[in-house]
């Protein structure tokens, strides 16, 4: 039983690495980093600074989880269009909730802030393919900023 | 106002007039079933649709496409007897509106989609404060116009 684990184990690590370019032919420059890597980046940093404030303060939990929820999809759908796996919910923490709710609630809405810029710029700058998520992930947070008012 | 399934520019933005016309009359009913700072928010969301009708009229016509016409009226999705039904029915107007503007976003680019997104935003917002107002939770959705 335990080998049968272990091989399952490293074969799961093993079908990343062959995606990863070890066997491709080295005919082309490397593309670099999906344009959206920092975007998905993102959206696991605001799910974790949501789920780490709704624990830190129970009261805001109600308006807090589905917030933590929605930036949770869009990182499953950046990493669908991008054609990764969804990185761990283990994500860098983003700032540690401040003291009390209030302080927590503005600085959250701060971090929404900026998220609503850069997911702006990143439909602006896509592909029509990839646009109309881009324009609905903008969207979302410019509603949570309202919504943290 | 049926799901937005453009496929270029001019039939995205007359669809997104055809919504536009029908959010307008739904504010009809919903405004008078509102009182006090309700009432003002539906007046300004009103306008907003309106101006956007404007700047669609002139666009599409400009551009020498078709030009889709307003009807005498528009079917609600329930009727509307009193202020919950009303915010309930502002909710959906925008939400449903943002969803055609944000069927012009993917067939647009540069200032063009700027606006549609701006649209899509501006609406989303809206469906929020309205969330709110009606005192219904969430009070938002993870992706604002997108065909559910």
């Amino acid at each position: 039983m335990l080998r049968a684990g272990a091989f399952l184990a490293l074969g799961g690590a093993a079908a990343p690495l062959t995606g990863c370019g070890l066997l491709d032919r080295d005919d082309g420059p490397d593309p670099g980093p999906d344009p959206l890597t920092p975007l998905l980046d993102e959206s696991l940093r605001l799910a974790a600074g949501h789920r780490d404030a709704a624990a830190a303060h129970p009261a805001l939990a109600g308006l807090l989880t589905p917030i933590a929820e929605a930036h949770h999809a869009h990182a499953a759908e950046l990493a669908r269009v991008i054609g990764v796996p969804l990185p761990s919910a283990s994500a860098p923490a983003a700032a540690v909730p401040a003291g009390d709710p209030a302080s927590a609630r503005a600085a959250l809405r701060e971090s929404e802030r900026g998220g609503r810029e850069t997911a702006t710029r990143a439909c602006a700058a896509a592909p029509a393919e990839r646009a109309a998520l881009l324009a609905s992930i903008a969207a979302a947070r410019a509603t949570h900023v309202e919504a943290l008012k | 106002m049926t799901a937005p399934t453009p496929a270029g520019p001019a039939d995205a933005l007359g669809a997104a007039l055809s919504a536009e016309y029908a959010a307008i009359w739904a504010y009809g009913p919903i405004g008078v079933r509102l009182t006090g700072a309700a009432r003002t928010a539906a007046r300004e969301a009103e306008a907003a649709h309106r101006r956007r009708r404007d700047d669609l009229i002139v666009r599409l016509s400009t551009g020498g496409g078709s030009v889709p016409a307003d009807r005498a009226g528009y079917a609600l999705p329930f009727p509307v007897t009193d202020r919950a039904g009303a915010l309930r029915l502002a909710v959906e107007v925008e939400e449903r509106t943002a969803a055609f503007w944000r069927a012009v976003v993917p067939v647009t680019t540069g200032a063009d989609r700027d606006g549609a997104l701006a649209a899509l935003v501006e609406y989303a917002l809206r469906a929020t404060r309205w969330r709110r107002a009606a005192g219904i939770t969430p009070l938002t959705v993870p992706f604002p116009g997108r065909p559910t």
